[in-house]
């Protein structure tokens, strides 16, 4: 059926204006997706909207997508003006259609530049596009260009863009509150946005890899949410046990907070915020801060156990496992190395060695009485002993001797050849890297 | 690691009857869902017409894995899981979901039942359960039961097929796909790229 020129202008216009409209109509659309329909029902648009779900009939795509990419090309070529109405519309539908094309979401930029579109609402159009190209590209790209531009907005220096007559106001608590929270509600949406499309393609690299890059820049050091993100994907790579990515983003946290702890100690309010409270009050803080190590690895090599357990044959289980026990081995190798360089540090070798030389333990409690305990004042008999007693054993570490009985168990005991095949590249990768 | 479908169908001479199925299509995106629908239930009618009496398989189609148990009085079980989901869980689900159906449905009414007539309720609730393998049963008592070189493997669905009938001729001419269903695998056969042929 050969459409004349102005059929099509017709037939474009109205299926970009249904769309927007779709959005007005529901501002709860959380879903995008193709309609394979290969002919045009008679006089109807092509456009559906069902529950929260909008639908494009596959039809109308060769007419409307080379026309509307056309358009905003020469609208970038200078040749045909194009107010910015009709640009966000027109790259809204563009994208809808083909997330990879980077001219529309540049325009974008220039949009979100001048204040005619708002953050949230291009994030919002980048989550819809990413639910039905889960791995798009040029998607996750600009999206961390708006995200980095948020930071600036939000940032004490930023708000100088707000200037009021010349002068520039410094920020007063409420602002920055605000500020903050946007912040917050920004980050948790990535995380979400970031575990949907994890779940729509397995291994999503790009999904994983901006989750981490997100982290990294919008919660620099935060032990908290590096924290809430270890426990909160602990069931989703227990239910995708072959997805290399969503373990690989847990390697990045382990090692994040790695970093983070051996850091100053922290801010007494952080520290609680870190564990689970076990009713021990205040003074427990410090010490919390030092054992959070060995039973961060304790408790991911126990899930690594476990599933590879549960579920046999699987190599990114195993992959997993040499991370997380390289990361480990290192770490005690560091840290028993060091010399009085961070009272962490120190106590935390002193803790390690507790089995072997129990003479450590005067040492260590002197360790962390010169730390910068908040409530040191109410130490005064009340030794780190006493308290390492009421909290409970200190968890068995991970070694060597036991992983090699780990794979002996395993072999014993495998119906898999695949798992035989990855228990013994384990065992002699423990020999060759571990043993050296 | 998914559960999709879980079907019982009777096997009869010629063709597979469907009894009673439950699907899960909550992973696909949403306008899919229909055509992901009707190609489970075209496969597993064949799988189940192309395996023989008292057999156990498991069928591989590109991320998806059929595994199928027709027992020997010609009632069937098909559960289409993904590569992820352990194998041994779905063959213990297959066993007891047809001992149980054997139990409640009349053999009577297994060749010309259909899943509007048949009085069985529990599938969807299986499906939902099994989800996840662990809390649905004890991983170790799977392990020590069932027997696993029983187990034949097929690497696609044409392995099942006549010598000459092509997977395309018999989506063509199925009663089970629709028009759109239909069109929609001639597109996704061509461009042959990520998207779900199922």
């Amino acid at each position: 059926m050969a459409e004349s020129e102005e059929e099509v202008d017709v037939l474009v216009q109205r299926v970009v204006k249904d769309i927007t409209n779709a959005f007005k109509r529901n501002p709860n659309i959380d879903e995008i997706g193709l309609i394979p329909c290969p002919e045009a029902r008679y006089n109807r648009s092509p456009i559906v909207l069902v529950e929260n779900k909008l639908g494009v009939e596959s039809w109308c795509v060769k007419f409307l997508l080379p026309y509307v990419h056309n358009k905003l090309l020469l609208y970038r070529q200078r040749k045909q003006w194009l107010d910015r109405e009709v640009l966000v519309d027109i790259t809204c539908t563009l994208l809808l259609l083909n997330p990879d094309f980077t001219t529309a979401w540049n325009v974008r930029k220039e949009l979100l530049q001048c204040g005619v579109l708002n953050p949230e609402k291009d994030l919002y159009l980048g989550k819809l596009a990413l639910t039905k190209y889960p791995k798009s590209p040029e998607t996750w790209i600009h999206r961390r260009w708006v995200l980095q531009m948020l930071q600036k907005e939000c940032s004490p220096a930023g708000s100088g863009q707000k200037e009021q007559q010349g002068q520039v106001e410094p920020q007063g608590e409420a602002e920055r509150s605000w500020h903050t929270e946007r912040l917050q509600r920004v980050l948790q949406e990535e995380m979400r946005v970031c575990a949907d499309a994890a779940g729509r393609y397995p291994s999503n690299y790009n999904a994983w890899s901006h989750r981490i890059w997100v982290l990294q820049h919008m919660a620099k050091g935060n032990l908290k949410i590096l924290h809430d993100e270890l426990s909160s994907t602990r069931l989703w790579v227990s239910m995708h046990v072959s997805d290399h990515s969503g373990f690989h983003y847990r390697q990045f946290l382990l090692k994040s907070l790695l970093g983070a702890l051996n850091l100053s100690p922290l801010p007494l309010a952080d520290a609680l915020q870190v564990h689970r409270s076990n009713g021990d009050g205040t003074a427990g803080a410090a010490d919390d801060h030092a054992s959070a190590v060995p039973q961060l690895f304790h408790e991911e090599m126990e899930l690594c156990t476990d599933l590879i357990e549960s579920y046999p044959g699987h190599e990114t289980l195993w992959c997993h496992r040499r991370h997380v026990f390289y990361l480990w081995h290192h770490w005690r190798k560091n840290s028993q190395g060091t010399g009085p360089q961070s009272p962490v540090l120190t106590h935390t070798a002193a803790l390690l060695s507790e089995a072997s030389d129990p003479h450590n333990e005067g040492r260590s409690s002197q360790a962390m009485d010169v730390d910068c305990v908040p409530d040191s004042s109410k130490h005064g008999g009340y030794t780190q002993n006493t308290k390492r007693l009421k909290r409970g054993p200190v968890p068995p570490c991970p070694g060597l001797p036991s992983e090699h009985l780990f794979v002996s168990r395993i072999l014993s005991s495998c119906r898999s050849p695949e798992q035989g095949r990855f228990a013994n590249a384990y065992r002699k990768w423990l020999d060759s890297v571990i043993g050296q | 690691m998914k559960l999709y479908s879980l079907s019982v169908l009777y096997k009869g001479s010629t063709k597979a009857n469907l009894l009673k199925a439950a699907y899960d299509l909550s992973s696909f995106s949403f306008f899919q869902r229909s055509s992901v629908q009707e190609f489970m239930t075209f496969t597993t009618a064949l799988i189940v017409e192309r395996s023989s009496l008292g057999s156990r398989a498991s069928v591989k189609e590109q991320e998806y894995l059929c595994h199928v148990y027709v027992r020997n009085d010609n009632l069937s079980g098909v559960v289409i899981a993904d590569s992820e989901y352990p194998s041994r869980v779905c063959f213990t689900l297959l066993d007891k979901v047809l001992d149980e159906f054997s139990r409640q449905v009349n053999s009577i009414d297994w060749p010309s039942g259909s899943p509007a007539t048949v009085q069985y309720t529990a599938l969807d609730s299986y499906l939902a359960k099994y989800q996840n393998p662990r809390e649905a049963d004890a991983m170790t008592k799977v392990q020590a039961e069932l027997d696993e070189t029983k187990i034949i493997l097929h690497n696609t669905m044409e392995s099942l097929l006549e010598r000459g009938e092509k997977l395309d001729d018999l989506v063509q001419k199925s009663e089970h796909l629709g028009n759109q269903s239909k069109a929609f695998y001639k597109t996704a056969r061509k461009q042959n790229s990520c998207c779900e042929v199922m």
